[in-house]
């Protein structure tokens, strides 16, 4: 530890008042402080990186103001700022401006500045973002009625309410009930919330009952064969259970249809700021604001429903809005189930390591492997998982177990447990490490005290040894997590996937699907940042994936913490 | 070149006239509305095209929106993991953003007996993309090769190193240019190489990125910068440059006319490959998929996305050569 190095260096202080003048060098000062320099800057660098992360992500969903710009030209805009930058205009662009306007570039140097406004409304313009200069500007006003519609398509609206239709009621601008308007669209967020339940859990289950009668039929046919007498009875079953289900399915989906049209009913009409008008209906409305009139309240309840929607939605528009839970999830359960295998693996092969094994030459070079192990480039690991776990391990399940599934691979392509498995390679070596060392710094004397009392080596080690080692055990699974969850390129080929909003753990039977594809967070953030259409829109949800993937790593972690220091307190008064 | 005779025979195709603004894309009214039938489910696995990648999953959202249980997964990592995925079936599409080579076909027929079968998505033209501060207008393709190619194929007999090389004065004339591109597994990168550098070979100082959208992001940080990829990507802080086919003659901007009429010369279609059996038809999930993917539901995606939708004529042709009706 850096600390401890530093103190050790120094030298035991000058006395008080001495007058003999001693050498700089000599007493280690400047290596004291180029230590001191060198933590300071570390530090520093780690609190600029996650104040950074921390502003852009926690800014990212505050409500902003709208701003309608009129230019000089005549043109108008509607749009909310979002940054502003200092430019050089080409010469002929400033020659051509007003004499007045070419003085005020004239005295910043020939510079002028511009701001990105983001004006939405994808549909009609066919862009979202644009830079407008500040000298072509008249004047920018914030009118009190525009209002910013998340819709579910197409991004963001910015515009005003033209008229509303509530199931037949109609209002025009102007006499616009605000709050039987929020009702009513509260009712067709709530239908539509019910349309997606039906649609994702009950019709999904009855789906999966439909699938896997079919797999069992096939089953039977590759077994006993199409022509058999116990083929065509299970057949004939098989064809009454599924017809049973499809009036199942069928109930539902009238059910949801029923719901549906329902919802067709309520519509409201926007225009945007020039007047080109947009016909949707209320329940494709994710929320609504009007953008200059909101109190601070009102902006703080557009924040927290954000965020909201964010931690436990579905991501829509090609990942780029709505929330990411599912990559919560997969990220969470990938780890968890890697520190599952990781755990017991690391922790025998240590034990054998240090406790039974002889040590010499060959335990030399095993522990030198291991070591070097944790330095192999993790995409390494990753085309080792794909070759090893997946296609070799997982395609002889697949011929084993799933033959009726096939040429559709099973367990025969990334999923969720080859992820795991892989990246317990991956981490292994520093639980390794970090056991033998725990094992190594329980007092000789102790398992001298059991072994004297009479007890074996195993109970000496089940009883005395390991509990005394499992706060430092604990410690490389935490190393080991820390790293599992941060990782990201290997997964790419053995698992993780751009869109898999079917969870790897749900209500259907087995409950837990070792061999789906997942989502992860890291890989969104790679997604959103390098692979989405607009970049400009992808970048603030670059920064809150980020901020949540490492509060989910920092919360990981200090659960593991927290347990090593109640194994530690447990221990701490019975050394001798 | 199949594609640009294709590309060609599609503008022969074409028969309603577009009234297409600068901006703003229109769907071909002619397109088939989509149908929702019923008894659609099972899952589809889609690797291939990172280009396509957010279209595929516009598209799949669509699909998910008319049968929830249709279990779908996206993975796009580039055109070149599409056609191994099709052979190991891994996945039921490969979506890539350049035609299959003979090689790739060939591997697929080696296993299978027939060759895969694709149909066309969407259109895209490929835009070389300058910071927005850029005054330069036009360049012609010869240039372009100059700029990016360090063998010449295009044959100019100069090497294009700064900014002053292609005439431009100021501060530019010594800057020299910074060059942004795909990585060597994206059929952006494949399909730029072949058209525009003639199959010559990428200058070493290219900066490979991996994904279209992060080209934009380093052309938009880097005043001096050039880089190519989907006109879709583009955002307020690039504008793409008009090109002409050979130095002297119009330059084309990269719009949506352009593309159809097949004047823009590096405009491409992309495509989404799959399995079909000839003497089988297609089981159902999937034939709807095609089906949603080439109506006026799936090809609103597309202009979602930034493309440029197919027109009808061509969705009918796709249509009957994998022998479905709409």
């Amino acid at each position: 530890m850096p600390p401890d190095s530093g103190l050790a260096l120094t030298p035991t202080a000058a006395p008080r008042g001495a007058s003999r003048p001693t050498d700089l060098l000599a007493r280690g000062e400047p290596f004291l402080w180029g230590l001191g320099g060198a933590l300071g800057f570390g530090v520093m660098m780690i609190a600029g990186f996650l104040l950074l992360v921390l502003w852009n992500g926690i800014a990212t969903f505050y409500p902003r103001p709208i701003h309608v710009v009129t230019l000089v030209n005549g043109d108008v805009l509607a749009g909310e700022p979002t940054r502003t930058e200092s430019f050089r205009p080409p010469a002929a662009e400033v020659a051509a401006l007003p004499p007045s306007t070419q003085v005020t570039v004239a005295t910043k140097l020939g510079f002028a500045d511009r701001t990105l406004y983001r004006t939405g409304n994808f549909d009609l313009y066919g862009d979202d973002f644009r830079w407008v200069t500040d000298y072509a500007i008249a004047r920018i006003t914030t009118p009190p009625d525009l209002y910013l519609f998340e819709r579910l398509e197409w991004g963001p609206f910015i515009g005003r309410i033209k008229s509303v239709d509530l199931a037949g009621a109609t209002f025009d601008a102007g006499g616009i009930p605000l709050e039987r308007l929020a009702v009513a669209h509260d009712e067709a967020r709530r239908r539509w919330r019910q349309i997606r339940e039906i649609e994702h859990d009950e019709i999904g289950r009855v789906n999966q009952q439909i699938e896997s009668e079919r797999l069992a039929l096939r089953k039977m046919e590759l077994g006993a064969g199409a022509h058999t007498p116990e083929y065509t009875d299970a057949a004939g079953r098989t064809e009454a259970r599924v017809a049973a289900m499809t009036r199942e399915y069928e109930g539902l989906a009238a059910r949801a249809a029923a719901l549906k049209a329902e919802n067709a009913r309520y519509t409201i009409a926007l225009a945007d700021i020039k007047g080109r008008e947009k016909l949707l209906p209320l329940a494709e409305i994710m929320r609504f604001y009007p953008a200059n009139d909101l109190s601070i309240f009102g902006k703080l309840g557009v924040y927290v429903s954000r965020w909201g929607e964010f931690l436990t939605a579905e991501p829509r528009e090609a990942n780029t809005e709505g929330g990411v839970f599912p990559a919560i999830f997969g990220t969470f359960a990938m780890t968890l189930l890697m520190v599952i295998a990781v755990a017991p693996f690391g922790v025998i092969t240590a034990l054998y390591l240090r406790e039974y094994a002889t040590q010499g030459r060959l335990v030399s070079v095993v522990r030198i492997s291991v070591n070097n192990l944790a330095g192999v480039p993790s995409i390494v690991y990753g085309v080792f998982g794909l070759g090893f776990f997946a296609y070799i391990v997982g395609g002889t399940i697949d011929e084993v177990f799933f033959p009726e599934r096939l040429p559709n691979p099973t367990f025969g392509t990334g999923g969720l447990l080859w992820s795991a498995l892989t990246l317990a390679l991956l981490t292994v070596p520093v639980v390794i490490v970090a056991t033998e060392e725990a094992l190594a710094a329980v007092p000789r004397s102790v398992r001298e005290g059991s072994l004297a009392c009479g007890a074996s080596k195993w109970q000496t080690i089940r009883r005395i040894v390991l509990p005394r080692a499992m706060p430092g055990i604990m410690t490389g699974l935490i190393l080991a997590m820390a790293r599992g969850a941060g990782e990201v390129a290997p997964l790419m080929l053995v698992g993780v996937v751009k869109l898999a909003p079917e969870l790897p753990i749900d209500g259907i039977f087995p409950y837990i699907h070792f061999e789906r594809s997942f989502m992860h967070l890291g890989f969104h953030i790679y997604d959103v940042g390098f692979q989405s259409r607009n970049s400009e829109a992808g970048k603030p949800m670059v920064f809150v994936t980020t901020l949540l993937l490492i509060a989910l790593v920092a919360l990981m972690n200090a659960t593991a913490i927290m347990v090593r220091n109640r194994l530690k307190q447990k221990f701490s008064g019975s050394q001798f | 070149m199949n594609h640009k005779s294709a590309l060609a025979a599609f503008a022969v195709m074409l028969t309603a006239p577009f009234a297409v603004a600068a901006q703003t894309v229109n769907l071909d009214p002619a397109l088939p509305d989509y149908k929702q039938v019923s008894g659609v489910s099972g899952s589809i696995k889609s690797i291939g095209s990172d280009t396509l990648n957010n279209l595929m999953t516009l598209w799949a959202e669509g699909f998910k929106a008319m049968y929830p249980n249709v279990k779908i997964e996206i993975e796009g990592k580039g055109s070149g993991t599409a056609p191994p995925a099709l052979v190991a079936g891994t996945a039921q599409f490969g979506p890539m953003s350049r035609p299959m080579r003979a090689t790739e076909a060939d591997e697929f027929e080696r296993k299978f007996g027939y060759k895969p079968v694709a149909m066309r998505t969407a259109v895209d033209a490929l835009a070389v993309f300058v910071h927005k501060d850029n005054p330069l207008q036009c360049l012609s393709l010869q240039q372009v090769d100059a700029i990016f190619s360090k063998t010449r194929k295009g044959g100019l007999d100069k090497d294009i190193k700064t900014w002053g090389d292609i005439g431009m004065t100021g501060e530019w004339a010594a800057r020299p240019i910074s060059l942004y591109g795909r990585n060597s597994a994206s059929g952006t990168y494949g399909y730029f190489k072949e058209e525009a550098l003639a199959n010559g070979d990428y200058k070493d100082s290219v900066k490979e990125q991996p994904g279209s959208s992060a080209v934009v992001q380093g052309i938009a940080s880097d005043k001096f910068a050039i880089g190519y990829s989907g006109i879709g990507y583009k955002t307020a802080d690039v504008r793409a440059v008009a090109i002409s086919r050979k130095t002297g003659d119009t330059c084309i901007e990269a719009n949506v006319d352009n593309a159809y009429s097949g004047d823009y010369a590096i405009a491409r279609f992309m495509y989404v490959y799959f399995n079909k059996n000839p003497n089988q038809p297609l089981d159902p999930a999937r034939a709807e998929f095609i089906k949603f993917v080439l109506s006026k539901q799936g090809q609103q995606g597309v202009i979602k996305d930034g493309y440029f939708p197919v027109t009808a004529p061509l969705v009918r042709n796709d249509l009957k050569i994998l022998g479905l009706m709409m």
